[in-house]
């Protein structure tokens, strides 16, 4: 093994450092300790400027992830359902149910004319119609129908919540809710969100229906399908794997939890610079990019 | 929930609030309210009034000092107990309190559906009391951007008194309101500090004090160095 001589080890010959020599290593070990705190002090400011551009970028996906604990954690508790909790659920179900019922049913008969009709005669016409069900079922209900419904969601009731709780935070009815102990995201946020999940869900189902039969009709009247209906449904419900049961209505329900969260947060979380002018665009490509992201994490076959 | 204590109802002690956050003088003030009282504050500028009044409900944050309610600290207790006294305050607010989502009614009863386990039918009840002693037709079921500017002051006295609150925190309750609105409203303030209430009536001038003269315990005026108290008399 090679020994290297230490650099720091004392000339023997020198016994007495002169008074310069002194002076000279104070200032070097002076200025090395400037150096490596300038570096350090250097090292602190990037890593603050990176923690500050991260935040910035991901502060609303940190918000989101919080407030979703929060919204599962209290909606477990019985002390959350207050009777003005239960009162703002029920009428925003109402509201997403009743008023996007319409919207989604013809959306579901457009898509089962545009698409459902025009695969199973494709199908047909290539010979592959035994694959019929299956490419239904992965396009249609795994694919299309949670985008869809994502987007009629966010577009219904979605920017409506961001416009609500935008203005009463710009307005301070927040605060003065605040005022008589009323917790906004107990009474806003928890009913609120949860009441899009059910209509997320209750809509999801609808549009599957309505553009499935609508495919089913429209093939009828043309003549491409000669088999009765449920033998159409049998063959769709034998494409259905069992990871399909509850992955088709998980992303239904997922996608309006995250598109009512998010709507809410972007309203909650509007400052008195914020206008109705740059909410409601942010509302919407917020909500446009959870809708996509939730549908792509679907789509992977982890 | 049933809460005994002793001594005053309100306290501020040398209680300096955060300038940033309230735009109040950082100066100590110093109020003590007991149950059954009415303090009058003359303040000129309204809207240090809903300042003041958010300081007595602990919404703005202290650099010194306490205030209590109930023998409560406000800065000592969690945001659940916090929440749950303030639903024990009535409010008479300048500021705007009334969600365009939400019909008056359901906004009027929104406190006490959110705080007590009053059964509904008994507030829908009582609200449609306090409604018509305040001049309204009934209890109002419209959306607030339906209401005139007056009937919506009319339900914000009916919000403040439903459920027998503890404290009452009303800024310039009466500015412009007719004489059967002013006796209506005194006659509910009295009722309820019979029972207990105490009562912070926050308006500029000395005018509606003259109504109430022989009801007031103590009046004060609120000044860059904190209150001053006022002769009565």
């Amino acid at each position: 093994m090679r020994d290297f001589p230490i650099q720091q080890e004392q000339n023997p010959d020198q016994d007495v450092l002169s008074e310069n020599d002194t002076d000279h290593m104070s200032e070097l070990s002076q200025r090395r300790e400037k150096s490596v705190s300038v570096l350090l002090c250097w090292i602190r400011r990037r890593f603050v400027w990176i923690g500050q551009i991260f935040r910035r970028h991901i502060r609303f996906l940190l918000i989101m992830l919080g407030a979703f604990w929060g919204v599962v954690f209290e909606s477990l508790r019985v002390s959350s359902w207050r009777r003005s909790v239960r009162y703002e659920f029920v009428s925003t179900t109402n509201s997403i149910i009743r008023g996007g019922l319409f919207a989604t049913v013809f959306t579901g008969v457009l898509t089962g004319v545009a698409a459902v009709s025009q695969v199973i005669y494709w199908l047909g016409f290539a010979g592959l119609a035994t694959m019929t069900g299956s490419v239904l079922i992965n396009i249609v209900v795994r694919e299309i129908a949670p985008i869809l419904v994502g987007v009629l969601l966010l577009g219904r009731n979605g920017i409506l919540s961001t416009t609500e709780l935008g203005l009463l935070v710009m307005n301070g009815e927040i605060r003065s809710m605040q005022a008589m102990g009323i917790d906004p995201f107990l009474l806003l946020i928890l009913p609120r969100t949860l009441a899009f999940t059910v209509g997320g869900f209750t809509l999801g189902i609808l549009f599957s229906c309505a553009s499935l039969i609508t495919g089913y009709v429209m093939s009828r009247i043309s003549g491409v399908i000669t088999a009765p209906v449920w033998t159409f449904f049998s063959n769709l419900m034998s494409a259905v794997s069992p990871l399909d049961y509850v992955a088709i209505p998980l992303n239904f329900i997922i996608v309006g939890f995250v598109v009512g969260l998010g709507g809410c947060l972007t309203g909650l979380t509007a400052t008195n610079q914020d206008t109705l002018r740059s909410l409601l665009p942010r509302s919407f490509s917020r909500g446009l990019l959870i809708v996509m992201l939730v549908s792509v994490l679907f789509s992977l076959d982890l | 929930m049933k809460i005994s204590f002793t001594g005053p109802l309100l306290e501020l002690k040398n209680a300096v609030p955060s300038f940033e956050e309230s735009g109040l003088p950082p100066v100590p003030f110093n109020m003590r309210l007991m149950p059954g009282d009415c303090v009058f504050i003359d303040i000129h500028d309204i809207s240090r009034a809903t300042m003041l009044a958010d300081v007595c409900s602990g919404l703005v944050p202290l650099e010194s000092g306490s205030v209590q309610f109930m023998g409560f600290d406000w800065c000592r207790l969690n945001e659940k107990e916090v929440n749950s006294l303030r639903g024990r305050i009535g409010r008479i607010t300048k500021r705007r309190s009334w969600p365009d989502f939400m019909p008056v009614h359901m906004a009027i009863m929104l406190q006490q559906l959110y705080h007590t386990t009053i059964s509904q039918e008994t507030l829908l009840f009582d609200a449609a009391v306090l409604s018509e002693e305040f001049g309204l037709p009934g209890l109002p079921m419209l959306n607030p951007n339906s209401m005139s500017a007056m009937d919506l002051h009319r339900a914000n006295c009916v919000r403040a008194l439903l459920g027998r609150p503890q404290l009452l925190l009303l800024e310039d309750p009466m500015r412009d309101a007719s004489r059967e609105l002013i006796d209506a409203f005194l006659r509910a303030i009295t009722r309820a500090r019979d029972y207990g209430a105490g009562v912070v009536w926050l308006a500029s001038g000395n005018a509606m004090r003259k109504y109430y003269q022989q009801g007031v315990t103590s009046a004060l005026r609120f000044t860059d160095n904190g209150f001053v108290t006022v002769r009565m008399g």
